[in-house]
């Protein structure tokens, strides 16, 4: 174990070590790109230069990780602890398979400014920044980061009205929210006087919360769900991801809802586990509508990009679940999911990008038709991230849900369960069809081959190694498992003491 | 026998392998040609049913679980792959291995397309059906019992009839409702366990003695796990994705759906539901509640059946009634009437195997399976009649043959707990007659009236080898049930003892010497 001081400016720099190389990476890949910014060569070289900004900043992470860096004091703006370390790295892969997907998709759908490559590097920051913050004001900052780059990306592909239409919404939607989300950090130092969590959450303990603090909390919480895609405060998700270009949705659904679950789950669990009885019915309705309005809506869309977009607000909803027990098994389940939804929905969307063109809005489950006789390992992959959204055992998917359920259970708890489990049921109605289409209807006549893309080598290796990890963590889920245990158990955890016992 | 097997350590390995020989097979299977494929099934599954068969000599009829072994495998959440049989799983292992081979080798000339997926998924079905009936750790038990799902479900939708893609995705939320509340109930259970005794454990046996802790989650626990199995079985009236799926599914596919997936149903019963949650399970109101669905399944399937233009919904339909008979004898309390149940579900998987083969066999010349397409036609194919002649009078429950034996004894069995019930019970056998006997009248006598009846060809010899094993267990079992009765003789009593639904019952003499 090793104690950093995060008082001086030499601890601050270990401690940000991974923060630090990825916002380098950005500056890099922005001063090459002043001078190539023309071919589609200088596209491919940013992007390169990205992905090897990701692997760095994710190797610092590990350094940082397996050396057992620890605060020596109080964790100052950022935390130093196993769960901090494992968040920064599920959302590192799924920037790093997000650049994957864009590297042929920017140059297929004429999307050539590098740019693009600096902004997602930028997106990443603030996630990371989010997701470890130990301070009010670094959360806020690390949103805006991510949000103001995020809002670019979507409205990336400026030929598209809905691409524009995407930024456009989810920029006055985003900023919003973040309304909410300062105001509610505005209330809590009144009525604390501070802006770390852990202090904030040691004033509370001491006695009944004052009006200022639960107020803050219920616009903190406001402006989370907004973020998160919580219904009711989903409704921007599906237009959003809808209109982006495919590899940011993929972004968009699984880093940016990482942060944001990550924010939440240490902001709820360190600042106001005296509040638990407060948080809990809210988080709780919230993720029983959510389940129940993503998954019934999803079952009506016939797009299969609006319907993922759909089922992405679904499991908003079952990481809420996970969220709700406030104890450590609880953010085990929240990192486990994460990782679990996120390496399906990146290998989803990634071949999802390959089945049409044109931001993919319009590929519905008659385009997919046969496609198991056309395109076997592209079925077979895509078959395979439908059953580990649904949560079938075997993939991880069921592994991560599994988790959500017991953590859950534990806590005498047995509504929210069931809820889980019978919209589940409702999903299989809208996963099913299009292992359907692949394999169970005959190719149309018609064919329109034009229409599928391929996406070229990297973004092949991107899907190829997440529906793998898919297969494999769900086999074989133990070393994700006690990873992702072991990282929540760092964290402060309530003290709800089970009856009974 | 024994002997041959102890010395080439047969009991550490045979239910691995039996595991891990079908999973392997898919490989080539995939990777070779095409006009290898059903060979390599054939073969893999033959040699998968050999080495079964060990288990049949190797099973000591006086021990509980037997050929244990047990390999961490999510050692942090007390999840080990843990696997051993019983007298009651002994045979299940026995008749998914052994209408295996059969199953694929009455595919050969059916299945024209997709060859390679088709046999591959077969292999999968029989790695999900073992390891269901070998798991005792109930966390492999859930993942081996939804596994199974998949292959059935791409069986069904891709080499189904015409409406295959409804039933298959009709056949596919059904289960999946019922196993995933079940899914709830085995985590609710573990962890309140878990909190009570301090260990953390999915294991069969931990969860079995320390099943009492859970207290008043008993009731709600058992209804999550009745109601998976009982969509599973099907137990009226959540029968109706059963005929959809029966009539779509490809002839392998309706075989080893009635002969091996449908006992699941009832497996589940016998070795969780019921043994976890005995008070509940004979809590008067339960109880009668199930035995009145049991009798309703068995004469609302016959009455059904006897209905049916189509003879596939028909054989289905009797499955409904059937399974009655088997979960009547579950909750019959005593050692006959497990027995029975035991003996139902092992020659339900016999003769309505080989009435799916039949029927396939006669859809495959003619390409329909309405009865009135038929008449007569056992003139032109007297082999063919003679079979399905017997095999109905089997399913029938004539003495002599297998189906009788289970019948008998759970309508004997139950006489005691429950006489109303068997009373009514028993005119299903008399439906089941009724239904057969006119179905067979129709299809293989009457008059020969249809000029395409007269050309159709008799049975060759690649379906006499699949038929005749069918036919020569229907005989067997129905004169020499001795063998299977002993083995399963000590695990039925085990169950009634533990579930000792009403004292005295299980004073009941064995009968495993009783020969019709």
């Amino acid at each position: 174990m090793t104690l950093l001081d995060m008082t001086t400016p030499a601890g601050v720099t270990i401690a940000l070590l991974p923060e630090i190389v990825l916002s380098a990476s950005a500056v890099l890949v922005l001063l090459v790109i002043s001078w190539r910014h023309e071919t589609a060569a200088d596209s491919r070289l940013a992007g390169w230069l990205a992905l090897g900004g990701v692997v760095l900043s994710a190797i610092a992470q590990a350094w940082l990780w397996i050396s057992h860096v620890e605060a020596s004091g109080l964790e100052q703006m950022v935390a130093l602890d196993p769960f901090r370390f494992a968040g920064n790295l599920v959302i590192l892969v799924s920037a790093a398979a997000s650049i994957l997907l864009s590297l042929a998709y920017m140059e297929r759908e004429r999307m050539l400014a590098p740019e693009f490559y600096a902004l997602v590097l930028m997106a990443t920051v603030g996630m990371m920044f989010l997701a470890g913050a130990e301070d009010l004001i670094v959360v806020f900052l690390g949103l805006e980061v991510m949000s103001i780059a995020v809002y670019v990306l979507a409205g990336f592909n400026r030929r598209s009205i809905f691409s524009a239409e995407a930024a456009l919404k989810y920029f006055l939607i985003g900023a919003f929210a973040s309304g909410f989300l300062l105001y509610g950090i505005a209330l809590v130092f009144g009525a604390t006087g501070n802006t770390n969590l852990q202090l904030i959450g040691a004033q509370f303990a001491g006695g009944p919360m004052p009006l200022m603090g639960k107020l803050g909390l219920g616009l903190l919480l406001i402006g989370f769900a907004f973020k998160v895609a919580a219904v009711p405060f989903h409704m921007w998700a599906p237009d959003v991801y809808d209109g982006s270009p495919t590899p940011v949705t993929g972004l968009m659904a699984t880093g940016v809802k990482a942060a944001g679950f990550l924010a939440l789950t240490r902001v709820l669990m360190e600042a106001f586990p005296a509040a638990i009885s407060l948080w809990q019915p809210i988080v709780g309705v919230l993720a029983v509508v959510t389940m129940i309005v993503g998954n019934l809506v999803a079952l009506s869309q016939r797009s299969i990009k609006r319907m993922l977009a759909y089922s992405s607000v679904a499991h908003a909803g079952y990481l809420l679940v996970a969220v709700w027990p406030g104890t450590r098994l609880g953010a085990g389940s929240v990192l486990l999911y994460l990782l679990a939804y996120g390496l399906t929905t990146l290998a989803a969307f990634g071949i999802l990008a390959t089945l049409g063109h044109g931001g993919e809005r319009d590929v519905t489950n008659d385009d997919i038709a046969g496609l198991a006789t056309t395109r076997p390992w592209v079925a077979f992959g895509l078959t395979v991230c439908m059953l580990s959204l649904f949560g079938f055992p075997g993939t991880f998917g069921f592994i991560g849900k599994w988790y959500i359920l017991q953590a859950v259970i534990n806590q005498r708890q047995f509504i929210l369960p069931v809820v889980l489990v019978l919209t589940s049921v409702i999903s299989a109605g809208y996963y099913l069809p299009v292992i359907m289409a692949m394999y169970m209807k005959p190719a149309r006549a018609e064919t329109d081959e034009a229409g599928m893309r391929r996406l070229g080598r990297p973004a092949s290796f991107a899907v190829v190694l997440t529906v793998v990890a898919v297969v494999v963590f769900g086999l074989w889920p133990s070393p994700a498992f006690n990873s992702a245990v072991d990282s929540a158990a760092t964290l402060t955890e309530t003290t709800t003491p089970l009856a009974g016992q | 026998m024994s002997a041959i097997l102890a010395s080439i350590g047969y009991s550490h390995w045979a239910l691995h392998v039996l595991i891990v020989l079908p999973l392997v097979g898919i490989i080539p299977i995939l990777v070779g040609p095409v006009a290898a494929a059903r060979r390599v099934a054939l073969f893999v599954t033959v040699v998968e049913f050999i080495v079964s068969m060990g288990l049949w000599w190797g099973f000591a009829p006086t021990a509980g679980m037997q050929f244990v072994s047990s390999t961490p495998w999510i050692p942090r959440l007390g999840v080990s792959y843990s696997v051993g049989i019983d007298g009651i799983s002994l045979f299940m292992v026995l008749l998914s291995t052994a209408l295996m081979p059969l199953a694929v080798l009455s595919s050969f000339t059916y299945i024209t397309k997709h060859e390679r997926a088709y046999y591959a998924f077969l292999l999968a079905q029989l790695v999900g059906m073992v390891g269901c009936f070998i798991a005792t750790d109930l966390f492999v038990f859930y993942v081996f019992f939804e596994v199974l799902l998949i292959p059935m479900y791409f069986l069904i939708g891709i080499w189904g009839g015409a409406n295959r893609l409804y039933a298959a995705i009709k056949f596919f939320i059904y289960t999946i409702f019922g196993s995933l509340l079940m899914l709830v109930a085995i985590l609710a259970m573990v962890w309140r366990i878990g909190a009570q005794t301090g260990t953390l454990s999915f294991s069969y046996e931990h969860l079995l003695t320390n099943a009492a802790q859970v207290g008043p989650l008993a009731p709600w626990l058992f209804a999550a796990f009745a109601l998976a199995f009982a969509i599973k079985v099907p137990i009226f009236p959540f029968h109706t994705w059963l005929p959809d799926a029966h009539v779509e599914a490809p002839t392998a596919g309706s075989v080893l759906l009635a002969g091996v997936l449908l006992k699941i149903g009832t497996y589940g019963f016998l070795r969780f539901a019921v043994p976890f949650f005995p008070q509940v399970a004979h809590d008067p109101f339960v109880s009668r509640l199930i035995v009145v669905l049991a009798v309703i399944g068995i004469i609302y399937g016959a009455l059904v059946a006897l209905v049916q233009p189509d003879f596939k919904k028909l054989v289905a339909y009797s499955s409904v009634s059937h399974l009655g008979f088997v979960m009547l004898g579950i909750w019959g309390g005593t050692v006959q009437s497990v027995q029975g149940s035991l003996m139902v579900m092992i020659s339900h998987g016999l003769s309505t195997g080989a009435l799916f083969f039949l029927i396939g066999m006669l859809y495959e010349r003619r390409h329909t399976r309405e009865i009135a397409a038929y008449g007569g036609i056992a003139r032109v194919i007297p082999v063919f009649g003679i079979i399905l002649t017997v095999v109905a009078l089997s399913s029938i429950g004539l003495p002599g043959l297998n189906g009788f034996v289970g019948e008998f004894l759970v309508l004997l069995g139950s006489f005691g707990n429950h006489p109303v019930a068997t009373i009514i019970a028993t005119t299903g056998v008399i439906f089941a007659a009724a239904y057969l006997l006119w179905a067979i009248q129709r299809v293989l006598f009457n008059r020969l009236d249809k000029p395409e009846n007269e050309r159709l060809t008799d049975l060759n010899p690649r379906e006499l080898i699949v038929l005749l094993p069918l036919v020569a267990g229907i005989v067997w079992l129905g004169l020499f049930p001795g063998p299977v009765l002993r083995r399963m003789e000590p695990a039925a009593r085990h169950f009634v003892e533990i579930t000792q639904p009403v004292p005295g019952s299980t004073g009941a003499a064995s009968v495993a010497e009783v020969r019709p």
